[in-house]
């Protein structure tokens, strides 16, 4: 090995190092919800001596005490901030922890595998906030979201939309005309469908576009990319091949913030959800409503009953708060001609796409 | 010349290639670069220059081929990438040109026009994957090669289902030092006379002098050319690849107040 090589292979360790020091400082993060105290003295002799008894020639104990030690001091210092804890899908770099930095700029971004976790760890006061994709302009409803949404009592307190910048990454060995493989999440592929069909690609589906983006640069399988953001190139230390592969043009994604409380100040947007009895003109009934009182609807969406295939529910994003008189009246009659209605909540209405 | 089914001037109406504005075998189209894409910052004040002198297009190598294995070899993808920056900043069209088969399908995801070096001229697997590629190709003539031979690649590509094909006349190779090589400006008319396809001139690697450039792009105005590819460079001295034959800015934008009234007064002169 040159001497080239050899710090090439220190500044990746380095920079993997850091990345799993963040991972653990979101762990101790998420600990705090479970403690009375930041402090655990018993736990923290526990860490220590447990790591002590590895026994790695080059690294001497009494190192490993002082690093652990003034690892555990900053993790310590970090929970007495107390972020808010604001729990996203995907890995580290996903869309949906972009939106979270514009939803939140202070917060604690914690990464989940599954919508279903963001949910359940809100619900459950495991995580303070949550941040889920609602609607893309390319490809529609996010399905899994809209279903969790139709079945949560969490409510609605902001939203924002984000340019989805899809950028195919790869590590600095692969050389473009090798890449036969592209992983990324079902909806990034299918976004970038036009370029991986000119390229003669073939699409892996990947459970996230940040999780491909990081296990391309762990594993780095032969013949691979991944489609990701651009803070992923960053976050994952990979090649940016192109940016902006997707299809179409005007390509954002309207995310949702979640909590548990609604918001406290009124807002400008509000969103429900609503079911109708299948008979001719109920749903027109509804939206008459809204006609004669002047409310301008931003999103209607329908999607068919998980509990009763044969029916649909009715997604309802329109302007104005459910503190203004005006809107509370038309609400009011909506509860007469519903079988169900949902209030999510009247929220900020994101300013402008980041 | 019987074997040119598509390249052959049987259509009364010449092809215009259309880039985005520019129509190129309608109206004079100047495309202006660097050599190759050495910075980003070399590349996008090189695309400012040229373009606020009056340039139509913007080219730029990414992929180069040298006649020597240790020449600097091009940037490759990070050299696309900055052009499509320079595209971005200007709104020039990017004309770059593609060597290898294998890498066809991407760069025409950077390029607006693919160009086939005169080395490459009769490359016919990379001719029918860039007829295949979508984009306008970009033709140069092979330094040894008869008109015939050079519209017979241009075939290649039409007979893909490429009909947007533009023809460059680079200079042929004669026994003369003291230029780079002898610029064919008889090509310019003959071609005319053979194909309805649109013809430009690269005074720059015909010439391989900058003090010649000039007049030659002149000369190939006057001829009835559809155009020029010259090379430009925001620093001459320093370009990592023909360095001694590039236009400075200055000097481009002085030609080019010369230029476009010629092609205007060719213009208004009864055919």
């Amino acid at each position: 090995m040159k001497l080239e090589e050899i710090r090439q292979k220190i500044d990746k360790i380095d920079r993997e190092l850091l990345v799993l020091l963040q991972e653990r400082m979101g762990l101790a993060l998420r600990s705090r919800k479970f403690k009375r105290a930041v402090s655990d003295p018993t736990r923290e002799e526990e860490v220590l001596s447990r790591i002590e008894r590895l026994n790695l020639d080059l690294i001497e104990r009494s190192f490993t005490r002082r690093l652990i030690r003034t690892i555990i001091e900053e993790s310590k210092r970090l929970q007495e901030e107390n972020r808010p804890l604001v729990a996203f899908q995907g890995e580290h770099g996903a869309y949906g922890e972009v939106a979270s930095r514009r939803l939140i700029p202070n917060g604690a971004y914690i990464p989940c595998l599954e919508f279903i976790d963001v949910f359940r760890g809100v619900e459950e006061n495991h995580f303070d906030l949550g941040v889920v994709p609602v609607e893309n302009s390319l490809e529609g409803a996010v399905t899994q979201v809209n279903d969790l949404l139709t079945t949560t009592d969490l409510k609605v307190i902001g939203e924002a939309k984000v340019t989805v910048k899809h950028c195919l990454l790869s590590t600095e060995d692969t050389d473009h005309r090798e890449i036969r493989l592209v992983y990324s999440h079902p909806q990034a592929l299918a976004q970038c469908r036009g370029f991986l069909m000119r390229n003669k690609l073939e699409a892996r589906p990947f459970y996230d576009t940040a999780g491909a983006a990081k296990m391309l640069a762990r594993e780095n399988p032969r013949a691979a990319a991944a489609i990701a953001s651009e803070l992923c190139a960053e976050l994952y230390d990979l090649e940016i091949i192109k940016e902006g592969i997707e299809d179409g043009p005007a390509n954002n994604t309207r995310f949702l913030l979640l909590s548990r409380q609604p918001y406290a100040n009124g807002g400008e947007k509000t969103s429900v959800i609503f079911a109708t009895p299948h008979e001719a003109g109920r749903l027109f009934a509804v939206l008459r409503l809204f006609a004669e009182a002047n409310i301008n609807l931003t999103r209607i969406a329908s999607m068919p009953l998980r509990s009763d295939p044969e029916n649909y529910c009715f997604f309802l994003d329109f302007e104005g708060s459910e503190q203004d008189e005006k809107i509370a009246g038309v609400l009011q009659q909506m509860e007469k001609l519903t079988i169900s209605l949902k209030r999510l909540g009247s929220y900020p209405a994101a300013s402008g796409i980041y | 010349m019987k074997s040119l089914k598509l390249a052959a001037r049987a259509k009364a109406r010449k092809t215009v290639v259309q880039i985005g504005d520019v129509g190129i075998g309608s109206n004079l189209a100047v495309i202006a670069g660097p050599c190759s894409v050495e910075s980003e910052e070399q590349t996008i004040e090189t695309a400012r220059a040229v373009k606020s002198a009056g340039a139509d297009m913007l080219r730029g190598g990414a992929f180069k081929p040298r006649t020597s294995p240790y020449s600097f070899q091009g940037l490759g993808i990070g050299g696309l990438r900055i052009l499509d920056k320079a595209r971005q900043e200007t709104g020039l069209p990017i004309v770059t040109e593609v060597i290898d088969p294998r890498d066809v399908s991407w760069v025409a995801e950077f390029a607006d026009v693919l160009q086939i070096g005169t080395r490459n001229m009769q490359n016919f697997s990379l001719l029918k994957e860039v007829g295949r590629a979508g984009r306008p190709v970009l033709l140069k003539r092979g330094m040894y090669s008869t008109l015939e031979e050079w519209l017979n690649c241009a075939e290649y590509v039409l007979s893909e289902g490429n009909p947007n094909v533009i023809l460059c006349e680079r200079g042929i190779r004669t026994f003369e030092t003291y230029t780079r090589n002898t610029l064919d400006l008889s090509a310019v008319p003959a071609i005319r006379e053979l194909t309805h396809l649109p013809i430009i001139i690269d005074p720059t690697h015909s010439t391989g002098r900058p003090s010649l450039i000039e007049p030659m792009s002149l000369a190939a105005v006057a001829a009835g050319a559809d155009g020029i590819i010259v090379e430009v460079h925001w620093r001459p001295e320093e370009a990592l690849c023909d360095a001694d034959q590039a236009l400075t800015p200055a000097a481009f934008a002085g030609m080019m107040k010369r230029l476009r009234p010629l092609r205007t007064f060719m213009d208004q002169q009864p055919a």
